[in-house]
């Protein structure tokens, strides 16, 4: 190769300076993912929010603008429905939030012998299929099940109690299914811990209770926060538990959308309620995110 | 200000004793240094006088008040710990404040207090800085801070210079030193490093790795007049040579099989010198004089051949082989830029040490 060449390949390197060769190749790897995020993720809530504004006017004429959609969604019943869903996601969170702590904080800090064949047990669940999980509560729960026996043998109770195709079973189910989604990230954040911070804060003069308030809760706080929005956000939209055990009666966010994309395709309406319930889930994870930087400050005295 | 005292502690960690029947007085105001090998329970002295354990046995004393059973919380005791364990979600102003609002202090007296103690400590440009951005001197420096502000009566340090680089250590040591001596407070400094231990303490204890305190006293008693081979070669480098004691009237004589005979001062105590028996000395390698010609004027005399060389800045070390193939190790100063004479591999030297320089050890 000529002189010549070598030194107009090196100009025209130079002048290409801003195609970095090693950005190429990350971007080149990351295609794959970054084509599935667009075209199963951005694609159809573009679609959605186009779908709900839009409105087909007659047969074979143009889509125009409209916000009737929104108006027909905005109405009592169907808000209702959406409050349902966030009081129950809301609960939901809560109650697996305090049953969470105390399991994640013993297996974390205090179990020794029993700790990984307890870690185990709680992670089994995950191997086992969720409507699987949800048809051995019917198990459990119906009116000659598992749990009545057990009550009526006690004396608890004299007559078999209703549980299924109440919202009773909606909770009860909800809670357990999603604890170890609550669990599983405070355990690790409580594990991550170094242990000489504890040592440190009773050195200060810091009693046990005083150590866990202003030590251990807020370091672990990041994974109550995770735990927190892993079981709020999918339990918001929760179908198949609402579906399965309460009896189709009572409509929650799941349902709802199942109806108007399935069961009686409105699909304008559907997307408009989509895009509102969708509002509303990113106003509650605001308000629950400031909440908990609240009860941070609260924690640092 | 107090002192603490150890009677007769005991501790074991999984069935295995670590250390057994310790006795220990550490005197109130007094800069103290725990130096041994790591495993040799210096540690776990430490973390008893602090309370992160129990003993199975024995007491401890905080000046006259029993604290073997007293809670870590309500001892008047700090600790800067190893790695610092300074609270990674609180700033350096919330750190060195902890204790404080622990003990309920009012809000303007503990930024008073956070701000004067933060000044001592040359960190009042980091008050509202996050840990995680500070060096490794600035934590150490919080840490102390935050053990300081605490007013303890007693401050222990364990393995404090650990984690930071060799320039600044020295720095550092001499900053820890002035410290105490502002403070009046005991300091009990656990390393296992002997430069540390020498620099700062007023009075040292070696542990050997069995758990026990082979001796106690001022860097200059231990440096000068180790009890034992242990302290001699672990507290800076020795020549232990073993041989058989000759008494005479005022002198000691040491029989080295296949040697020489050496000679050496008698020490204060002499009431162990058994005649004919065994004994141990020991001669530091600075108090060896190494030359190529012979020399007057010393008692001890010996030859060998030089089989390597270390310049090390200051001094030069020269390991020496003696006739009956035993390696001596010695030490001279480069005192000048060229040396009259130069020593070489495989050079035969003439080695003199004066008799008063040599120690006699029982073991």
């Amino acid at each position: 190769m000529s002189a010549s060449v070598l030194k107009f390949l090196e100009k025209a390197r130079t002048y290409f300076a801003f195609i970095e060769l090693r950005k190429m190749g990350t971007f080149f790897f990351a295609l794959p993912a970054i084509m599935w995020q667009v075209l199963f993720l951005y694609v159809p809530i573009a679609a959605i929010i186009t779908m709900s504004v839009i409105n087909k006017v007659a047969p074979g004429a143009w889509y125009s603008l409209t916000w009737q959609h929104y108006h027909e969604i905005l109405n009592p019943l169907f808000l209702n429905i959406m409050w349902r869903s966030l009081l129950l996601a809301l609960c939901t969170s809560m109650l697996c939030m305090t049953f969470a702590y105390p399991v994640a904080y013993f297996l974390a800090l205090r179990a020794t012998t029993w700790k990984n064949t307890l870690l185990l047990l709680l992670f089994l669940p995950f191997w086992t299929n969720f409507l699987i999980q949800v048809y051995a509560w019917f198990f459990i729960l119906e009116r000659n099940g598992f749990l009545n026996r057990v009550l009526l043998k006690v004396g608890l109770i004299t007559e078999p109690l209703q549980i299924m195709n109440t919202p009773s079973a909606i909770y009860i189910v909800m809670f357990f299914c999603y604890l170890p989604f609550m669990i599983m990230p405070i355990y690790t954040s409580l594990e991550k811990i170094n242990r000489r911070l504890f040592e440190a804060s009773y050195d200060l003069g810091a009693t046990p209770w005083q150590t866990f308030k202003r030590v251990i809760f807020p370091l672990s706080m990041s994974g109550v926060k995770t735990g927190f929005f892993l079981v709020f956000i999918p339990t918001f939209g929760e179908y198949v538990i609402p579906a399965m055990l309460g009896g189709g009666k009572t409509f929650y966010v799941g349902s709802l959308l199942s109806y108007f994309f399935i069961d009686s395709p409105n699909m304008h309406l559907g997307s408009s309620f989509t895009v509102v319930s969708g509002f509303v889930l990113i106003v509650a994870v605001v308000f629950i995110t400031i909440m908990f930087k609240w009860l941070m400050r609260l924690a640092r005295g | 200000m107090s002192g603490i005292r150890l009677e007769r502690v005991s501790k074991r960690y999984h069935g295995e004793l670590v250390i057994e029947n310790l006795s220990l007085t550490i005197k109130s105001g007094e800069f103290f240094a725990l130096l041994g090998p790591s495993g040799s329970g210096k540690t776990t002295i430490l973390r008893l006088i602090a309370g992160f354990e129990s003993v199975d046995s024995g007491r401890i004393f905080l000046g006259d008040q029993d604290i073997t059973h007293t809670p870590i919380n309500e001892r008047r005791i700090n600790t800067v710990f190893q790695n610092y364990a300074l609270f990674p979600h609180l700033n350096v102003f919330d750190n060195v404040a902890y204790s404080q609002r622990i003990r309920n202090v009012p809000k303007n007296i503990i930024e008073q207090k956070v701000i004067k103690t933060l000044k001592t400590f040359h960190l009042e440009k980091y008050i509202y800085k996050a840990i995680h951005q500070l060096s490794g001197g600035q934590q150490q420096r919080v840490a102390l801070a935050r053990a300081i502000i605490n007013e303890p009566e007693v401050l222990l340090l364990d393995e404090p210079l650990a984690a930071l680089d060799m320039n600044l250590r020295e720095r550092v040591l001499v900053e820890l030193v002035e410290l105490q001596s502002t403070l009046k407070t005991t300091f009990i400094y656990v390393t296992h490093d002997q430069f540390e231990a020498l620099t700062v303490a007023d009075r040292m204890a070696i542990m050997n790795e069995n758990g026990e305190i082979e001796q106690i006293g001022t860097p200059k008693e231990i440096y000068e007049f180790p009890i034992s081979s242990f302290v001699a070669s672990f507290v800076g480098t020795s020549n232990v040579i073993q041989g058989s004691l000759e008494l005479a009237a005022n002198v000691a004589r040491v029989v080295v099989q296949g040697l020489d005979v050496f000679e050496a001062a008698l020490p204060k105590q002499r009431d162990w010198l058994v005649q004919g028996g065994k004994i141990l000395m020991s001669i530091r390698p600075e108090k060896i004089e190494i030359s190529k010609k012979p020399l007057e004027g010393f008692a001890n005399h010996i030859i060998g051949t030089v089989k390597a060389i270390v310049y090390n800045g200051r001094s030069t070390s020269y390991r020496v082989r003696l006739p009956n193939d035993m390696m001596i190790q010695v030490f001279e100063q480069n005192e000048e830029h060229f040396p009259q004479e130069v020593i070489d591999y495989e050079d035969q030297v003439h080695l003199y040490w004066q008799k008063e320089n040599v120690i006699l050890l029982e073991k």
